[in-house]
């Protein structure tokens, strides 16, 4: 294997696909983060999102059905998650952990029937432009749809969350609900929509595997991504640029040490598997040690069940 | 246009508490009407009901003879009834300007020139684009008003607004308050303070256990007058005499006192340096969040600072945690009652034993002696007149003063030769402060010494034999409290200069 310019930039085109799911899920786990809901089911609704988009594909043959159901699929399982914490007041990390299991539990009955069966072809976009440059072509051309949303994904989300009204008021519910709902601010909706939107962003990265880049249902495909994916919101402090940078961390670590495994190197596997998780941890400690600037972006009220006087 | 606001018949009753009883009131605009009353009397809950918060059971508001419905925040808003809470009801972490863009309805821009105009109005210098976080007390109350304004209220109502400020800011706010009157803004003023009342406001309504219990001019009345119908019973007066003479052992010391730290919600404390005399109360004033916190921290042992001396009964206790220095019969008593001094879930008992010593024996080898530890918590509950004898009570169902009894109970009753309290009246009703700082007196006059952190300066003037300020980390020279003023401390509490 040599290490020529085009292969580098067909290795960093894989690194960025491998690290779409990451983005996605914790983008939209970001914003359900800042309105102050702690949900860890983010790896059940992924799962969910995973097996309902394949079930669809196979069903419908369409794909556009497919990714807009695994998004729909995840907005109802936080449904369920956000009338539970939010209408019943039940714990934020209880709940969510009931989520997840029952994630992989349901996503693996349903997904019976789907196993083996071959997935279909994703469209990807630029083809020709990806074979005739060397080194860019490959980084900038030739994905899918959803790989550009993707990193588009935490930009949109810093643009939400600095300049938007809407996204103010998300960081108001999550800084201190109760002055918020004395403010006129219906609290509860607010927090359902975030929740909803972090289903619905959790779902797409779950059909992202399942469609895009592995065309195949296999039971607990997602693997821990979701948990991956968690971590990052918290590592990053609750910067969606941050969060851009982790992933991608996570996915090329991942991916170059699969390659050093590949060429044999003389480091334990069981260390160079680890090393991804160790170096995204290291890296984002880094980037963030500023603990003015992580007060600022930390939703103060994450985890806590609001309680409306009446 | 003249502003009537009436409230009729109000109730609101919770599980086991009436905390509205029937209440009827009427305000004009042009007047500044106070609403007074303990804690627990019921004025919160009365606000919050005009401010839409909590519906009431019972009863109606009219504003004008229009009956409002008033069943969440924004109905008052559109009504324009303007409220600011006695806890600030803002976004710590977003700035002054997203703070009042959140509910305008105007674009950024027009927003910002408005702002502008109330700031140069009223003389309010505040920066916009600061987290506010960093602003003080009396900033942050200002962006409250601020929004009110915003919304060009008909009603002003201010719950409790000078309990975080100092004297300046509180003649500030009396001006502004003034202003906003003379422009036609119906101000409703509740407070547990009675000179502000008679030096602020026109008419005067005292509430006690749910209900309005008189209604009157504040020119006929007097601060003993006022406190009796507050308290519905003579109050006794409580003088300390002071004690300081020269040649009396220092019992504890404290030099080169630094702290620094990195969290934005702490305050540094610069060099501190001083001293305790066996049998006198150490008062140290300021306005919250100057550094009492940390003092109060560093003291105890709960932080530890490198190179900090701290000598207490000749030895030096600077490097021990909080265990070991109550071993040494220190005692304290946090400001924060439910999270810091007990556990609200625990039972009265259980609380107890968490101040355990080597010579109580609350603990057998690594069991609990449950016997013990209720005998020697029913005689806490005895000696100092907590309203219960029954040690399995959940420390949450206390009142908010005789929780404090109870903790300084537990504190006190191993006889400590110094007890360290941070604002231990806080929050409480007068007869539950008086029977504290009577406590506070006996103990200096059993020779012990106390160190007071208050934010209240009457109380300090009151218990203190010496008197310092600690203003952004800082302490100021240490003063007998006969030279000292109210005046003088409120300038030094503000970062002045005295003399």
């Amino acid at each position: 294997m040599s290490l020529d310019i085009s292969f580098i930039g067909i290795l960093i085109g894989s690194i960025m696909a491998s690290s779409v799911p990451l983005i996605l899920a914790a983008s939209g786990e970001l914003i359900t983060e800042r309105s102050g809901v702690l949900n860890l089911g983010v790896e059940g609704m992924m799962i969910i999102g995973a097996i309902s988009g394949f079930a669809l594909m196979v069903i419908t043959d369409n794909l556009f059905i497919a990714i807009v159901g695994s998004m729909l699929s995840g907005v109802i399982i936080s449904i369920i998650f956000g009338f539970l914490t939010q209408s019943l007041l039940t714990n934020h990390v209880a709940t969510g952990l009931a989520l997840t299991i029952f994630g992989i539990g349901l996503s693996a009955m349903l997904g019976k029937n789907f196993v083996g069966i071959p997935g279909k072809e994703f469209p990807i976009l630029f083809s020709s432009l990806r074979e005739s440059i060397p080194f860019f072509g490959p980084i900038l051309f030739g994905h899918s749809i959803v790989l550009y949303f993707a990193f588009a994904l935490p930009f949109l989300t810093n643009y939400f969350l600095k300049k938007t009204k809407l996204g103010l008021i998300v960081r108001a519910v999550g800084d201190s609900p109760v002055s918020a709902s004395n403010q006129g601010i219906n609290v509860i909706l607010v927090r359902y929509c975030c929740i909803l939107y972090g289903g619905a962003m959790c779902g797409l990265a779950g059909a992202y595997l399942s469609l895009i880049y592995t065309p195949q249902w296999i039971e607990n495909m997602t693997a821990g991504r979701g948990w991956i994916a968690l971590a990052l919101v918290v590592f990053a402090t609750w910067s969606p640029i941050k969060v851009l940078i982790g992933a991608l961390i996570f996915g090329g670590i991942t991916i170059l040490q699969l390659h050093m495994q590949a060429i044999g190197f003389r480091i334990p596997v069981q260390f160079l598997s680890a090393l991804p998780y160790l170096m995204t941890i290291i890296v984002l400690v880094v980037i963030s040690r500023d603990s003015r600037k992580i007060k600022l972006n930390t939703p103060s009220s994450l985890g806590r069940i609001f309680y409306k006087e009446k | 246009m003249a502003t009537d606001l009436r409230i009729s018949n109000i109730s609101k009753i919770y599980p086991g508490c009436v905390a509205n009883d029937n209440v009827s009131l009427q305000f004009k605009s042009g007047k500044i009407y106070a609403l007074l009353g303990e804690n627990g009397a019921g004025k919160s809950t009365l606000v919050k009901i005009l401010s839409g918060v909590i519906s009431p059971d019972n009863g109606e508001v009219f504003l004008n003879e229009k009956n409002l419905k008033l069943s969440s925040p924004l109905d008052a808003k559109k009504n324009k009834i303007g409220m600011v809470f006695q806890h600030f009801n803002l976004f710590e972490t977003l700035s002054v300007f997203e703070n009042l863009s959140i509910d305008a309805t105007e674009d950024n821009k027009g927003l910002r020139v408005r702002i502008n105009e109330i700031l140069k109005k009223y003389n309010f210098s505040i920066d916009l684009d600061v987290p506010v976080l960093n602003l003080s007390a009396g900033q942050k109350q200002k962006v409250e008003i601020i929004r009110c304004l915003l919304r060009s209220p008909k009603v002003l109502i201010m719950d409790e607004p000078t309990s975080v400020l100092t004297e300046q800011e509180t003649e500030e706010l009396f001006i502004s308050l003034k202003k906003f009157c003379d422009e036609g803004i119906l101000i409703i003023y509740i407070t547990h303070k009675l000179k502000e009342v008679l030096s602020l406001c026109d008419e005067v309504a005292v509430m006690r256990k749910g209900k309005v219990v008189s209604v009157s001019q504040t020119q006929n009345e007097k601060v003993e007058t006022l406190a009796n119908k507050m308290v519905g019973q003579k109050l006794a007066k409580i003088k300390k005499k002071i004690n300081i003479s020269k040649n009396k052992d220092e019992i504890f010391k404290v030099k080169h006192l630094n702290f620094y730290s990195d969290d934005p919600f702490e305050t540094n404390l610069v060099n501190l340096n001083f001293s305790v005399k066996k049998g006198e109360c150490l008062g140290i004033a300021g306005i919250s969040g100057n550094g009492q916190n940390e003092l109060f921290q560093i003291l105890s042992g709960e932080i530890i600072t490198p190179d900090t001396s701290i000598i207490f009964r000749n030895k030096e206790i600077s490097k021990l945690n909080p265990k070991q220095r109550r071993e040494y019969l220190m005692a304290f008593s946090p400001e924060d009652r439910i999270s810091q001094a007990a556990v609200p879930e625990l039972k009265i008992y259980e609380n107890v034993a968490l101040n355990n010593f080597k010579s109580s024996n609350f603990f057998e080898k690594g069991l609990v002696n449950e016997r013990k530890i209720k005998e020697h918590s029913k005689k806490i509950l005895s000696d100092f007149s907590v309203n219960t004898d029954n040690v399995e009570l959940k420390s949450q169902f206390l009142s908010g003063g005789n929780l404090q009894k109870l903790i300084l109970g537990r504190e006190l009753i191993t006889a400590p030769e110094l007890l360290i309290c941070y604002n231990p009246t806080w929050g409480l009703d007068v007869g539950a402060i008086n029977y504290i700082h009577e406590t506070l007196i006996k103990i200096n006059d059993q020779e012990k010494s106390t160190i007071l952190i208050s934010t209240d300066t009457e109380e300090l003037l009151k218990l203190s034999d010496r008197i310092a300020v600690i203003y952004k980390g800082k302490l100021s020279k240490i003063m007998p409290s006969e030279e000292v003023t109210p005046e003088k401390l409120g300038v030094l509490m503000g970062g002045g200069s005295i003399d």
